[in-house]
């Protein structure tokens, strides 16, 4: 187990810049996630500590020592891919041992090894299979059961469930957690998916453009989101986004509507702004009164545990999430109300937080 | 037991004679227009061919066509000249392929890694198959002529030849000549099937070996040698029989002399066949080729399959 320091990372391929200037530390024992769109640099930035990509400038240090011009075996890390990447030909037990027979560990500490793991992640029954005799789930667990027979200073995820289907998805997030529980070794794992982030992480690392945009923790990411970029990517369904300027001392939408200026925010006048709120933020109520908006509804989208209505209101579609069943039906008027304190407002030219 | 009705009715057959015939034909019927394509255009010849082995067919006698039985074989049991052609054609099929494979690999691996200019290099490296395989035994005849090419010098002056001679001509080393040229001409072949196969194999296994603590010759000893055997086995297989037959460019470079010394069974085959007219005796030889392939044939399938199962 170790720490991990990135120290002012970047990465070009060619000409082109994929990462600019990363500082991130990990703790020892620390779960981070990195997260972010497609091609945001998470991977590279993972593919970078694995040594499976070079540094083009800055430093990485594993407790402490510089990693840069290491070659990837003496890291002392193990990587689990999107693909599993598991070696067709061997067995279930010869894929696990192989990092350790090339250590030229003992024959007696292997099979405890392997039999260690296999029993951690139910593979008992499987360690004479070869890959191609399994399923997705069982692939996904004889990978991770080959990055922990080393027993490695460290673990990199590169989207290791991308590939399985949502159940499975679910099922083997749940025994991530429960594994990184029990052996707390130090790891980061890439995902563009953000519940796997927001259900995994200690510490998120939200990426986009190669930039870091926020670390902290899934809750302050989604109570808190620095820019507009972390609160349109963190939360399902997304963030609605309004735009308006501010006209003595309230926001004016587009359409005219006004949203009252939550507490604690000082803007200027005419100052250009975005106010996020969330769709579950939106309270459906009995009446019009004051504070409240009436609108039509749209669309009404149940998702079994609770509905998505869109409504048109203040300008654009706006997405409301509730509860409730039968909350709503499609054309006809709906009266909501806006939570003043869970409200996000955004400068947008600079796309940051106020307040 | 359950008798089924259509199949076993238990007072007898009712249909007529005829129509059992008819239902019998059917199937038959049905394949036939392929049957006899297979038969009109594969077989009968195959057949003639091999007839031809056991009757006197000499193209300047008009009286031969009797049929002989055994005799083509007697002869050629005791033919010195068919023996030594069995040899060379086991040295020249079993260097030039191992050679064309081990040129070949090492090519699709260099092909493999990315570089500037990879793109006009793989042409330029299988440019050579599309060379008429006579026209490059030419070439090749030209090049080893101490006269007209180069190679005779450059041997002598590292010093591998005591002076400047066409070694085409030499009964010691006549045989290198066209093996050369094979290698030459064959190599993109395995360049190309093997790096079919390198490019298949997923970038991921040699990030996971890396990453696993396996240098650049476990990496090939254990995931490309593996991922490669298949190809490497049927593509050995194919190339073994195609080169046993493949006496283009013996018979441009040497011939079969100097004193028989390159002189293979395909060689020998068009030798008697087209230089004595002696079709009788070419297509005996060229049934106990046929023979001799087909054994080893098998002998790889069956290699392959348990290899196949055995993964």
């Amino acid at each position: 187990m170790a720490s991990i320091t990135i120290q002012s990372i970047t990465k070009t391929f060619g000409t082109v810049p994929v990462l600019h200037d990363i500082d991130l530390s990990i703790a020892d024992g620390e779960f981070v996630v990195l997260v972010g769109p497609s091609g945001c640099g998470k991977s590279t930035l993972l593919r970078m500590i694995a040594g499976l990509e070079d540094i083009t400038g800055g430093e990485i240090r594993i407790d402490g020592r510089r990693i840069n011009e290491v070659a990837p075996k003496d890291r002392d890390i193990a990587m689990v891919f999107q693909s599993y990447a598991l070696y067709p030909h061997m067995t279930v037990a010869d894929n696990m041992s192989y990092s350790l027979k090339l250590r030229k560990t003992a024959r007696e500490r292997i099979a405890e090894a392997v039999g260690a793991a296999a029993g951690k992640l139910g593979l008992d029954p499987l360690l004479e299979r070869r890959p191609k005799a399994l399923s997705g789930g069982q692939r996904q667990r004889v990978a991770m059961g080959r990055a922990i027979v080393r027993h490695p200073k460290a673990f990199l995820f590169d989207e290791p469930l991308s590939n399985l289907d949502a159940r499975l998805r679910e099922q083997m997030r749940a025994e991530i957690k429960r594994l990184h529980k029990a052996i707390g070794a130090t790891s980061v794992y890439v995902t563009h998916d953000q519940i796997e982030a927001m259900t995994l992480a200690d510490r998120i690392v939200a990426m986009h453009g190669g930039i870091i945009q926020q670390v902290g923790n899934p809750l302050d990411l989604y109570d808190r989101p620095a820019n507009l970029f972390v609160a349109g990517f963190i939360g399902s369904p997304a963030m609605n986004f309004v735009d308006g300027h501010c006209r003595s001392g309230a926001i004016e939408t587009d359409d005219g509507s006004r949203i009252a200026v939550p507490g604690g925010i000082d803007l200027a006048e005419g100052q250009a702004v975005t106010v996020g709120i969330r769709p579950e933020h939106v309270r459906i109520v009995a009446g019009s009164g004051a504070g409240s908006y009436t609108a039509r509804v749209d669309l009404v989208e149940p998702t079994g545990f609770g509905t998505i209505v869109h409504v048109r209101l203040l300008g654009q579609d706006l997405k409301i999430y509730t509860l409730e069943r039968g909350a709503a039906e499609v054309g006809e008027p709906l009266h909501i109300a806006l939570d003043g304190d869970r409200l996000h407002v955004f400068d947008r030219e600079t796309t940051n937080r106020i307040g | 037991m359950t008798f089924y009705p259509a199949a076993a009715p238990p007072d007898g057959d009712r249909r007529t004679a005829k129509q059992k015939i008819a239902a019998y034909l059917e199937p038959w019927l049905y394949s036939a227009p392929v049957l006899i394509l297979i038969v009109a255009i594969m077989l009968v010849p195959l057949a003639l061919g091999i007839s031809y082995a056991f009757r006197d067919i000499r193209l300047l006698n008009p009286f031969s066509g009797a049929f002989v039985g055994l005799k083509h074989f007697r002869e050629l049991a005791g033919d010195g000249a068919f023996r030594g052609a069995l040899v060379n054609t086991l040295w020249w099929t079993f260097s030039s392929v191992i050679l064309q494979f081990l040129f070949g690999l090492i090519l699709a691996l260099l092909l493999n890694r990315p570089f500037r200019g990879r793109a006009l290099a793989q042409a330029l490296c299988f440019l050579p198959w599309a060379v008429p395989s006579f026209l490059s035994g030419l070439d090749w005849a030209w090049m080893f002529n101490p006269v007209v090419g180069p190679i005779p010098h450059w041997l002598y002056a590292l010093g591998i030849l005591s002076e400047p001679s066409n070694i085409l001509s030499d009964p010691e080393t006549a045989m290198w000549g066209p093996i050369v040229a094979n290698v030459w001409w064959g190599i993109p072949f395995f360049a190309i099937t093997m790096l079919a196969a390198l490019q298949a194999i997923p970038k991921d296994l040699y990030e996971a070996a890396e990453i696993d603590g396996a240098g650049p010759i476990e990496r090939f000893r254990s995931i490309t040698v593996p991922f490669l055997a298949p190809t490497m086995a049927i593509s050995i297989l194919l190339r073994t029989v195609w080169i046993a037959n493949f006496a283009d460019l013996i018979i441009v470079m040497t011939n079969g002399g100097p004193a028989d010394r390159t002189q293979i069974v395909a060689s020998y085959i068009f030798t008697q066949a087209f230089r004595r007219l002696d079709f009788g005796y070419a297509s005996a030889i060229a049934l106990v080729l046929l023979v001799l392939l087909l054994a080893y044939s098998m002998l790889i399938v069956v290699l392959r399959q348990t290899m196949l199962t055995r993964h």
